[in-house]
């Protein structure tokens, strides 16, 4: 044998993944589901008010996707949709094309974490949950999409609209299967005023984050306001719209939610660092360095900015600068 | 011996080419506007690596720690030393195993990442392993 094949090295680490594969399929989850406790704890749920498209074949996704928009008062159809989704080269529609054109239709696509209950408390809140599953084998795939409307707990079933089904009883572990082997893929789509039942904040900045990275500046700056509503004591959100007015060269607007987070979380060096940038751009060079110190100075090691100039005047009308809680 | 040795040079030199773009990744120059982009990443590193520093609090982990020889506070410190990219890729080793299952499985992949950054110098965790020169 001569010499040696990486595939060896990386087959021992994919061994690692395949093996965390093979665990068999958890038990129908005894709380999550909502947040009182079991005994009143809704036995059956349906999510009202989720129209039903019967799916010709090939064409889940467009059918899938229609019946999330207009659960939530957008007004289309698989047909309209089917260009943006629907590649007929490969007989079907791609994760990352349903996200992008829900997007388009203004609304926030939060991923669900991998398990079940996640989905069973979206369900519960109201949010019916757009899901991917491979109906076949690993190997043979036969990709589907579908969206979760209910659950039966005492029959530890789920109701999906699925294919030409409507109000389909699928049990747990024929779910837990081609859900598994589709990676768990589970979306909730909604308008960026709400959050959804289990939003965590990074996971819910982030898809707030994908709507401005994906252009659609109005629908991100709503999720961020709905964002700093949510979680108060995080910085992130006000910096978010700082940026995003910044990038919309409304300078003052930026330099306002820049204040607005120094003047909130006063030790938080990155939003004095934005706020000296936004100072700049608006020509309050004075008050621009002593922002841009005052992060200097709280973290050195990020912002210690040495070719800093000194400047000399502000240009008229601008903002008092709030006190630097190390720099008076 | 030889062959063994070649072989793992083979691994090194991916993983420096790895540890290297991630480096560059993660030094962004710092006079400018922090993007809320970057915000969420940094958050989510941190995250990450709390995530694993917890893991080591675990009983299970500890007694595997002591069977291999290893502190905890050694492996506590790697932690804290990993990139970005590292972190990204033990979290999503955790995602895909199931809850309180494949730890150790975890451990395993943790101390083959140890080894090979021993092996570049990078570190000395295990004496049994020489490095490349």
């Amino acid at each position: 044998m001569t010499g040696c094949h990486l595939g060896r090295g990386l087959g021992a680490v994919l061994a690692l993944g395949l093996l965390a594969g093979c665990a068999s399929a958890p038990p129908w989850p005894e709380t999550g589901a909502a947040p009182q406790a079991e005994d009143i704890e809704p036995a059956t749920v349906m999510v009202g008010d989720v129209p039903f498209f019967p799916q010709e074949k090939y064409q889940c996704g467009p059918a899938a996707l229609a019946t999330v928009l207009n659960h939530r008062g957008l007004d289309t159809d698989p047909e309209s949709l089917k260009d943006k989704v629907f590649i007929p080269g490969r007989q079907g529609s791609l994760q990352v094309e349903m996200v992008a054109t829900a997007r388009a239709h203004g609304l926030l696509v939060y991923p669900l974490e991998p398990e079940l209950g996640a989905v069973l408390e979206e369900v519960a809140a109201g949010n019916p949950v757009l899901i991917l599953q491979n109906l076949q084998l690993d190997w043979w795939p036969q990709w589907h999409f579908a969206v979760v409307t209910g659950y039966d707990r005492g029959e530890e079933t789920l109701i999906l609209n699925t294919g030409t089904l409507e109000h389909y009883s699928m049990p747990h572990d024929v779910f837990m299967a081609t859900w598994a082997r589709a990676d768990h893929w589970a979306v909730v789509t909604l308008p960026p005023t709400q959050t959804p039942a289990t939003a965590q904040r990074l996971p819910y900045l982030r898809a707030a984050h994908d709507l401005e990275a994906s252009n659609h500046p109005e629908a991100a700056l709503t999720a961020y306001r709905t964002a700093e509503e949510r979680w108060p004591d995080d910085p992130t959100p006000i910096m978010a719209q700082g940026n995003l007015a910044f990038s919309q060269h409304r300078v003052e607007k930026a330099t306002d939610h820049f204040r607005r987070a120094v003047q909130r979380f006063p030790g938080f060096a990155a939003g004095w660092n934005n706020l000296g940038y936004a100072l700049e751009a608006q020509g309050c060079n004075v008050f621009a360095y002593q922002a841009k110190a005052c992060a200097g100075n709280l973290a050195p090691e990020r912002f210690d900015d040495q070719s800093r100039p000194t400047a000399s005047s502000n240009a008229d009308h601008c903002p008092a600068l709030p006190s630097c809680p190390l720099v008076q | 011996m030889s062959e063994l040795r070649g072989c793992l040079k083979q691994i090194s030199l991916v993983m420096i080419a790895v540890l290297a773009m991630a480096t560059t990744f993660s030094s962004v120059a710092n006079a400018t506007m922090v993007s809320t982009g970057d915000m969420i990443q940094q958050e989510q590193t941190q995250l990450d690596r709390q995530q694993l520093l917890n893991m080591l609090e675990k009983q299970d982990v500890q007694d595997k720690l002591s069977e291999l020889g290893v502190s905890k506070d050694t492996v506590a410190e790697r932690i804290q030393n990993l990139t970005p990219a590292e972190l990204a890729e033990f979290e999503q080793q955790l995602a895909q195993a199931p809850a309180g299952e494949g730890v150790v499985g975890i451990i395993v992949l943790f101390f083959l990442v140890f080894i090979v950054t021993d092996m570049l110098c990078a570190t000395d965790l295990f004496p049994f392993v020489r490095c490349i020169r």
